[in-house]
């Protein structure tokens, strides 16, 4: 009788764990067509109030920093295309300040004004042409002879002919904006992949936290990481091959190139911007400059070059 | 006799519920999580997703080829409750809440498909 009744008691917890709603195993949201790309939200904690905040976010600064077409707010087109100064939110105010100084940084490749010629060398590849040289000197005239001035109480004035295009820079700023969010709500466990090439993370679901990073292009190479920023450039996406040379939408903003010294480069850094604006100026950057920037800026690279790795620091876990 | 049959039986018995819990714990542990979301896609592109493991109701209006589609989700499953097309097929099929029962409005060119998110600790750059 006590065993029956031993036995009964035993069911119990089976019974009740099958009753027991636990809610969402996690939260998770893709936000398609900001910053021309999906953007994939995962939250191992939070609610989906969270979600919101993200995704407005996103949208906001997708919004900014669209170089395109007009918005309901002032934008990047708006600036582009005034001749006088322009009234901007204070998140486009404190990008535009940041790609300005990047360069100070270490990203001497990267330039704002480079709206125009990338359009154009767009426009060419897409037709499987390369841009004309004398369209290419003309544009690069036009970058050397604009300058965008930030005056006070978020008044922003472009002087010249050349474009901003702060698509080199606006994800990884996303994500700062968002590290800063998730820092504030006190969440721990996320991963924010803004489109493959700005991606944030923070602590996984596994026991040690860890995240493994793989590439679609490059199957054989992968790595792990956890608490950082993942920046990536490369040619593989919208890079054209014409006459057996790769053609890339990177733009060498001193020789008008779209000619990338590598096939893609990562950086793994503790500031979204930075490793953004570092990602795309490393593509025409040398081994020994790229070691020496890592050193002075505190960020960890991966080139590869031939789908191989051309270089790697050490610190990366690669598995 | 009897009570050493009793004592087997409880030896039994009890092996079987120590094995039983230790799976059941294996299997919680080590089980894949899923949510599901709901792409809808007009002309083949993916024009809105859907978290559907947000329980809320929600509304949405989707610009199909030919008119206006009103979609809403209820509990995790989504349908589509108003469009202009002339058979209402996919009025009909009511409620979604799998992977293996798209919604089409052929009509409008407009395809619902559950999809399964995991919370893998993967990610492709």
């Amino acid at each position: 009788m006590k065993f029956n009744k031993f036995l009964t008691l035993l069911t119990i917890p089976f019974i009740s764990s099958c009753s027991i709603n636990h809610g969402p195993a996690f939260y998770s949201r893709t936000i398609p067509y900001v910053f021309n790309a999906f953007v994939d939200i995962l939250l191992y904690e939070g609610s989906n109030q969270n979600l919101d905040d993200l995704e407005d976010m996103m949208t906001s600064l997708d919004i900014l920093t669209d170089n395109y077409k007009s918005r309901p707010k002032n934008n990047v087109y708006t600036i582009n295309n005034s001749s006088d100064d322009v009234l901007v939110d204070s998140s486009l105010y404190d990008l535009i300040k940041k790609a300005k100084e990047v360069k100070n940084l270490g990203a001497t490749y990267f330039n704002p004004l480079l709206g125009s010629l990338n359009k154009k060398w767009k426009e060419a590849l897409e037709k499987s042409e390369v841009l004309d040289s004398e369209v290419i000197n003309t544009e690069l005239e036009k970058i050397n002879n604009s300058s965008i001035e930030l005056k006070e109480n978020n008044y922003v004035y472009k002087s010249g002919e050349a474009e901003i295009d702060l698509g080199g820079i606006a994800k990884g700023y996303a994500t700062d904006l968002a590290y800063d969010y998730l820092k504030k709500a006190g969440i721990n466990k996320y991963m924010i992949n803004t489109g493959r090439s700005s991606v944030l993370l923070g602590e996984s679901n596994e026991s040690d936290g860890y995240f493994r990073v793989n590439f679609e292009e490059y199957p054989n190479i992968k790595f792990r990481a956890k608490n950082c920023f993942i920046s990536t450039s490369g040619n593989a996406v919208q890079g054209k091959e014409i006459g057996g040379v790769k053609y890339s939408h990177i733009i060498n903003p001193i020789t008008g190139s779209a000619i990338n010294n590598y096939d893609c480069v990562v950086v793994l850094s503790n500031v979204g911007y930075l490793g953004d604006a570092l990602s795309t100026s490393m593509m025409f950057n040398t081994i020994d400059e790229i070691k020496e920037i890592e050193t002075n800026q505190k960020v960890k690279c991966i080139v590869i070059k031939d789908s191989q790795i051309q270089y790697i620091n050490s610190w990366i876990e690669v598995i | 006799m009897d009570k050493k049959k009793l004592r087997n039986d409880i030896i039994l018995i009890s092996s079987l519920l120590i094995a039983a819990v230790v799976a059941l714990v294996v299997v919680l542990l080590t089980r894949v999580k899923t949510n599901l979301v709901a792409k809808v896609a007009v002309q083949n592109n993916v024009v809105l997703v859907i978290d559907l493991s947000n329980k809320n109701d929600q509304d949405f209006e989707i610009d199909g080829l030919k008119g206006k589609l009103h979609v809403h989700t209820h509990s995790g499953a989504i349908a589509v409750t108003s469009s202009n097309c002339p058979h209402q097929d996919c009025v009909k099929m009511g409620y979604v809440n799998t992977s293996n029962r798209p919604i089409i409005c052929a009509y409008n060119a407009v395809t619902i498909f559950i999809e399964s998110v995991t919370a893998g600790s993967d990610v492709v750059i």
